[in-house]
Order: structure tokens, then C-alpha cells, then sequence
């Protein structure tokens, strides 16, 4: 078994049902897998269930039908709560709302502490979280002065301080100006590539999922598509259809090949743009 | 209003601020009774110097004290005031109905020295102690009283947050106000009732924002394990050393000097 294993997810919100929208589902009928060390993109607009996808990944909401696995763990079963909340740790969209402390190493410390860790151990994890963000000279620092990027750095710090074996990240970059953007990307490639944790990254930012090593893309409750950024990006008229944009590169060379220009394959980024625009005009 | 600083703690490294908090509040409220237990002037002037030089330790600018005094600048005149004409004894100088005496003139000075080092020594504490450890130490000195099913986790974490967020909603209510002022709100001019009737639409919005930042907050906790206090452990551990001791040993023979000044002299 996979270390994530969604199985025919159901899932909607009791509220729902007060107000009369019985019929509708937030999550239907949606299967999906994570492998370990992956950095998977979870993509799709408003209201397609990204979020409440991220919640089912931690336990933090159950499925109402259907299974979610996190390392054979049934995430249903109340006694493995606490141990999947800390392997599997979720950052949030707002970076404000999630830290606790006045001092960044202390907001760190708040994991660990909860796990009843050793105060040595807590110590050198707070560091060690610290520095693989790129935090550590702030450590002294309170929240409230640092930069939005800079606060959510701090608040991937305070997940990988209990030591996870895979973050899920909810939009963590839709409050943040450009420059943040770029600082919690680079961090998040990072922990992936020499921490080797597994990465779910929820966005609506097809730019950010380019990356990945793999696209889920969200529609309307469950798994439109998915695949490599190159299969699933070049689907541009399937994702049209769903409201659903493609990069901007993407998008350029797919109307330059509606006009006759001859492109074999769609580019991802800018320098793959570049270069393939440069052999068709030389 | 964005460059607030929490508290009043005034960062420095002096003897003061290495002090365990735990010890820093018990020898407060030491010090605090041995300020009303003054029974004579020479008494009220060891504990004078004592408050003295306990400020002068804490390495933190006079001018700081000194705006704190301005505050309670007022009360201790009229408190010494009204202490001065309600004397008993002998009159030494008396028009009308004002009537001075020499029981009058010195409660005058006990209680404007006593309120006076009651501010001075409760300002070193909050200078030289920040919002963080003094949270930390009063969790740790109630915690006796969980056994009396006290929720001084819960108090403690309370307090931990609303300081975290102080910033955040003043940052907030900044926001909002101009947010309003642009849809041409306006909050400063008119008579005091308009003003405050003017507050509510910046108050709705901040209420609404603050119960929302509220629940986030709860669900970030959760993923982060927080369970409540049982079985939580801490990073920073207080432990007391031997500057803690001597400070205690200081404290207690200021104690016995002022018995023995209060017993053996009669002023």
C-alpha cells in the first residue's frame, strides 16, 4: 500500500445539509495515491475541493464514505489521530492565523512540546526545522515584524519540527507577494529533495505545480486528471473546458500552434519557451 | 500604532533580566508587602533606598521609570494631599478650615513614597521581564492549583495568545479604520458620542475577523497536536541558579533589617 491511499472519498459538510444542498458532494467519489519522497501538485479552482481534500490527508475531517489510508493507518480510527496529525503535518493558507508564540523559536517549539518530546530533543529539532527554512537567524524574532514569506517559513518550520514524513501544503502561497512566493517554493523544493519528504502542494497557481513530479488535477469533487505537469498541461482544450488556465507559456505556444506555428511538444517554463521559440524563428 | 512594543520589557543584560522569572514575581510580591509593613522613617527609608537601588541594577534608562511615575503622577498628589489635612494631633499652622499637622504631614510621606516604590518596583519587573517569560512564570508558580482542578494550563495559553495577536489586530483595526475612512467615514471629528458611534463600523469588522482568525488558529493548533496540557513538555526549562539564591538571600536580609527597624526603633 501507498503511503497516502484515498479510497472512493465522500465527503460533505454538515451545514450543507441545513441549508437544503443535500445533493451536492464537496468531495465525490475521489481516489488517489502518494507515494513516499513524491512531490505531487494538487491543482483546480475555487471550490473544487482542494481544501477539504488537504483536511482529510491529516485527519482533520473524516470521509462520510470511503477510506483514507496515511501509512495503512485508517484516518477514521480515533487512536492513530495524533500519530497521523504528526506524520502527515498540514500548513495553512494564512500565515497569521497559524503561529502561536510572540518568539519564532518558541512558535517552533509548540509541535514538538505537544508530543511530550524531551526538552534537549525539542532544542535541537527547533534548530534543525530552523535552519532547513532558512529561519534560524530569526529565532529571536517576534512573528508580527517578519515578512508574510518569512512568517510562512516559520510556520513550515513548525511542521517539520515534529519530524513528518510528508507535508501537505493548503495554498500556502495565495497571501504572499511574488518575492514570499518564491522564498516558501524554494524551501518546499528543498525539504523535498534533501529531506526527502513527501510533498502535497494544493494551488491554484498552475505556474507552482509545474515542478512537481506529478498533477492531480481537482474538478468539481473529484480527479479530472493527472500525471506528469508535461501530460497533464498539455491537455489545454480538457482544462479549458473545466475553467481551468494552463502556465502562461503553455498557453502562448498553444495559440502559436493554432495559428500554424510548428511545435512539437508545449513548453512549462520561461527558458523551455525561450529556447523552443528560438528554433522555430532562426 | 504599528510600532507597538509589547509590554514594556526594555531588552538589556543586566543581573535583573538573568533572574529567573518565578523568583523575579515571589520577591515582587516580597517586596511588596515589606513596602506597607514601613512602620517608622527610618524604615521607609532603608526600603526607599532599597526600591533604589533595586532600579538602579535593572540597567534599564531612568527616563523609563520616570515616564512611569508620570502616569501616577496625579493620585500620589492628591492622595498626599488629602493625607495632609486629615492629620490628627497637634495643629502647627491652621487657616480656615485647612489644618495642617505633624501626623498629618507624615502620611503625606509614607504613602506618596510607598505608591512611589510600589510603581518603581512593579516597572523593573515588567522592564526587565518579557510578556513570554512572565506568562511562562505564572503558569509555573499557579501550577499548584491545578490540583485544585484551576485551569492554569488553559490561563496560561490564553494569555500566551492574546499576546501573539495583540499586534496582529492592532494591524487589523488599523486597516479597517482606513478601509472606512476611503467609503468616507468619518471618526474624529463631532462630539464624544458621535465618535464612539463612529468606532462601530471598525469594531463589527475586527469582531468578525477575530472569531474567524480564532477558529484557524484551533484548526492550525490541532494539526499541530496540541491535546490540551496533559502530557505536554516544554522547550525552555527554568531552572534556578545561584544569582536566583543570592537575590533570595538579599530579599530575606532586607526582611530581617526592616523587623528589626520596625521593632527596635520607635520614631
Amino acid at each position: 500500500m501507498e503511503f497516502i491511499t484515498v479510497q472512493n472519498v465522500f465527503f460533505r459538510y454538515d451545514t450543507q445539509e441545513q441549508e437544503g444542498t443535500t445533493e451536492q458532494y464537496v468531495i465525490s467519489d475521489l481516489s488517489m495515491e502518494i507515494r513516499r519522497g513524491e512531490f505531487v501538485a494538487v491543482v483546480g479552482h475555487n471550490g473544487s475541493g482542494k481544501s477539504t481534500l488537504a483536511k482529510h490527508l491529516n485527519a482533520m475531517l473524516i470521509p462520510v464514505s470511503g477510506k483514507v489510508f496515511i501509512d495503512g493507518m485508517d484516518t477514521a480510527d480515533e487512536r492513530h489521530t495524533v500519530d497521523i496529525r504528526r506524520r502527515v503535518g498540514l500548513v495553512l493558507q494564512n500565515p497569521d492565523n497559524q503561529l502561536v508564540a510572540s518568539i519564532v523559536e518558541e512558535d517552533v517549539a509548540f509541535g514538538p512540546e505537544n508530543l511530550g518530546i524531551d526538552p534537549a530533543e525539542i532544542r535541537k529539532r527547533v534548530d534543525d526545522a530552523l535552519r532547513a527554512v532558512d529561519m534560524y537567524d530569526y529565532r529571536l524574532n517576534a512573528p508580527h515584524k517578519l515578512s508574510g514569506g518569512q512568517k510562512q517559513r516559520v510556520a513550515i518550520a513548525g511542521i517539520i519540527a515534529m519530524r513528518p514524513d510528508c507535508i501537505v501544503l493548503d495554498e500556502p502561497t495565495a497571501m504572499l507577494d511574488p518575492k514570499g512566493r518564491e522564498e516558501v517554493l524554494d524551501t518546499v523544493r528543498r525539504l523535498n529533495r534533501d529531506h526527502g519528504i513527501t510533498v502535497v502542494m494544493i494551488t491554484h497557481y498552475m505556474e507552482e505545480a509545474v515542478g512537481a513530479d506529478r498533477v492531480i488535477v481537482l474538478d468539481g469533487g473529484s480527479v479530472l486528471i493527472e500525471g506528469t505537469p508535461r501530460q497533464v498541461f498539455s491537455q489545454v482544450e480538457l482544462l479549458r473546458r473545466h475553467r481551468l488556465n494552463v502556465p502562461q507559456v503553455t498557453e502562448l505556444c498553444y495559440q502559436l500552434r493554432a495559428c500554424g506555428v510548428e511545435l512539437s511538444v508545449l513548453p512549462l517554463d520561461e527558458d523551455e519557451c525561450a529556447s523552443m521559440l528560438r528554433e522555430v524563428l532562426l | 500604532m504599528r510600532d507597538i512594543t509589547l509590554g514594556q520589557f526594555f531588552p538589556a543584560d543586566s543581573l535583573l533580566h538573568r533572574l529567573d522569572p518565578r523568583v523575579k514575581i515571589v520577591l515582587l510580591i516580597a517586596y511588596i508587602v515589606l513596602i506597607f509593613y514601613t512602620g517608622n522613617i527610618l524604615s521607609l527609608l532603608f526600603i526607599a533606598l532599597t526600591v533604589l537601588a533595586i532600579v538602579l541594577l535593572s540597567a534599564v534608562p531612568l527616563r523609563m521609570y520616570l515616564k512611569s511615575l508620570k502616569v501616577i503622577i496625579i493620585i500620589v498628589l492628591i492622595t498626599s494631599v488629602l493625607n495632609l489635612f486629615y492629620g490628627t494631633g497637634e495643629a502647627i499652622f491652621q487657616w480656615g478650615i485647612i489644618r495642617v499637622t505633624w501626623g498629618g504631614i507624615r502620611n503625606a510621606v509614607f504613602v506618596s513614597v510607598r505608591i512611589i516604590c510600589l510603581i518603581l518596583l512593579s516597572s523593573a519587573l515588567t522592564f526587565t521581564t518579557s510578556p513570554t517569560d512572565l506568562t511562562d512564570a505564572i503558569e509555573r508558580l499557579l501550577s499548584p492549583l491545578a490540583f485544585l482542578h484551576v485551569p492554569v494550563h488553559e490561563i496560561a495559553m490564553m494569555m500566551t495568545i492574546a499576546l501573539r495577536f495583540v499586534p496582529t489586530l492592532l494591524e487589523e483595526t488599523d486597516k479597517i479604520m482606513a478601509a472606512q475612512k476611503a467609503r468616507g467615514a468619518d471618526m474624529e471629528s463631532g462630539s464624544f458620542l458621535h465618535r464612539v458611534r463612529a468606532l462601530v463600523p471598525v469594531l463589527v469588522p475586527l469582531f468578525v475577523s477575530a472569531f474567524r482568525r480564532a477558529y484557524e488558529l484551533a484548526v492550525a493548533m490541532e494539526c499541530r497536536c496540541y491535546q490540551g496540557g496533559d502530557g505536554r513538555t516544554r522547550m525552555k526549562q527554568l531552572k534556578l541558579c545561584s544569582r536566583d539564591f543570592v537575590a533570595m538571600a538579599v530579599t530575606l536580609a532586607a526582611i530581617a533589617v526592616m523587623v528589626l527597624l520596625n521593632t527596635l526603633v520607635t520614631l
